[in-house]
Formats: structure tokens, sequence, C-alpha cells
């Protein structure tokens, strides 16, 4: 997948980090200003459409920004081919899985 | 394609300057966010899903991992800041990246602390 490597992943590295850096600074002041007061009212945000698309975008830039790095330090560390592709293949597929499960969560949750 | 090259990997004599130390540290903090993923999702699906969510407060193993968690979540931010910042070539200078360098380190085990620490 040429599309995740070389200079473009390098953007997407750079991109999804200030998108997960935004998320974080979010975070922060909304745990610091009106925090949930507990799991009902959680449950209740999270079940909004809105919030469900706040949460899966969320998903999004870490789950392309963990592949951008894992496969830079996979590149680094495993040298022979075959291993390296089996490694890669691994890792995508954990990422790939990890993000239809969290979809499946967050729409089922919010249908 | 093997290509007969000198190298020089005596640990003894290699030297970690605090940036490498920061920069590694990036690494391996990434390393662990990305083995985390699976229960983060889990934890996620607990709290929408489950009649009874995880406790955070539990046992002193968890409250350790819960702080090398804290740690690498920290780490990972400031060291990546720092990074952004160089990218676009602001403290670059050999002091400034140094002290970026050894705040990323503190900060991190500073807010990994307090996250140990509150209840």
């Amino acid at each position: 997948m040429m599309v995740f490597s070389g200079q473009r992943a390098f953007l997407l590295q750079r991109l999804s980090a200030l998108v997960l850096l935004a998320y974080v600074v979010a975070a922060a002041l909304r745990l610091a200003f009106g925090a949930p007061a507990g799991l009902a009212e959680w449950r209740a945000w999270a079940a909004q459409p809105l919030a469900a698309a706040i949460l899966l975008l969320l998903a999004g830039a870490v789950l392309l920004h963990a592949w951008v790095g894992v496969r830079d330090v996979v590149l680094d560390y495993v040298q022979p081919l075959p291993l390296r592709a089996a490694v890669l293949l691994l890792v995508a597929s954990v990422l790939v899985m990890l993000g239809a499960w969290t979809a499946l969560i967050l729409v089922s949750h919010a249908l | 394609m093997t290509i007969e090259r000198p190298t020089f990997l005596n640990f003894a004599r290699l030297r970690f300057p605090v940036g490498s130390v920061a920069s590694i540290g990036h690494r391996i903090s990434g390393v662990l966010l990305f083995l985390t993923l699976p229960f983060a999702v889990w934890a996620l699906e607990r709290s929408l899903r489950s009649e009874r969510p995880l406790d955070l407060n539990g046992g002193p193993l968890a409250r350790l991992a819960f702080f090398v968690l804290a740690w690498a979540a920290a780490h990972h931010l400031f060291a990546g800041i720092r990074h952004l910042l160089s990218d676009a070539n602001i403290g670059s200078s050999l002091q400034a990246s140094r002290a970026s360098a050894w705040a990323a380190l503190i900060g991190a085990v500073a807010v990994a602390s307090a996250v140990l620490v509150l209840p």
C-alpha cells in the first residue's frame, strides 16, 4: 500500500499527530471543566450520533498513527523480508480488526 | 544485497545524550501504546455495554500497569510535541533541544505520578 509509505507516511504521521494533539487538549479541557459525572452521563453522551462520529474519527487517527509508527519500528528492526512482510501483515490485520470492532461498538451504541 | 559495512556497537562506549534518551523513550512508549490498543477498545466496550465496567482503582498490579501506561501516553505526547516543533525548526539549538528533552522526560514522570496519586 503505497498510500501509507514514503513521504505520504511521513505526512500522515504528522497530520494524525496534530489531530490527536487536538483531541488531547479537548479531552483535558472537558475533564477540567465539566467532566461526565458518571457512567450514565458518559453513555448518554456517546449515544449521540455526533459524539459517535467524534469518537470514530479519534479511532481512525489513532489507527493510522499507530500504523505509520509501528511500520517504522518494524522496518528498522526486522530485516529478513519474509518475516518483515509477515509482521507488517499481522500489524495491519490487528489494526483493521480493532478499527472494525471500535466502529461496531460505537455505532451499535448510538443506534 | 548484503554489503559488508563497518559496525560500531560497543554499548559500553555508545553515548546516550539526553536527546537520544527522550527519542528512544518516544519509540518505546509508542510500541507500548500500540500493544495497549486491544485493551483500550475492550475497556471502551465495557464502559458502554457492560453491567459491570472496569474498576480503575484495582490492586497494586493494576495501579503499576496504570502508571506505566500513563507514563507512555504522557512521554509519547511530550516527546512527540518536541519532534513536531523540531520539524518546524523550533528549538533546534543544542541548548534548547537538551532543555526540551529534559522537560519531556521529567514532565512524563510527573504526569504518571500524578495519575498514580489521584483517586
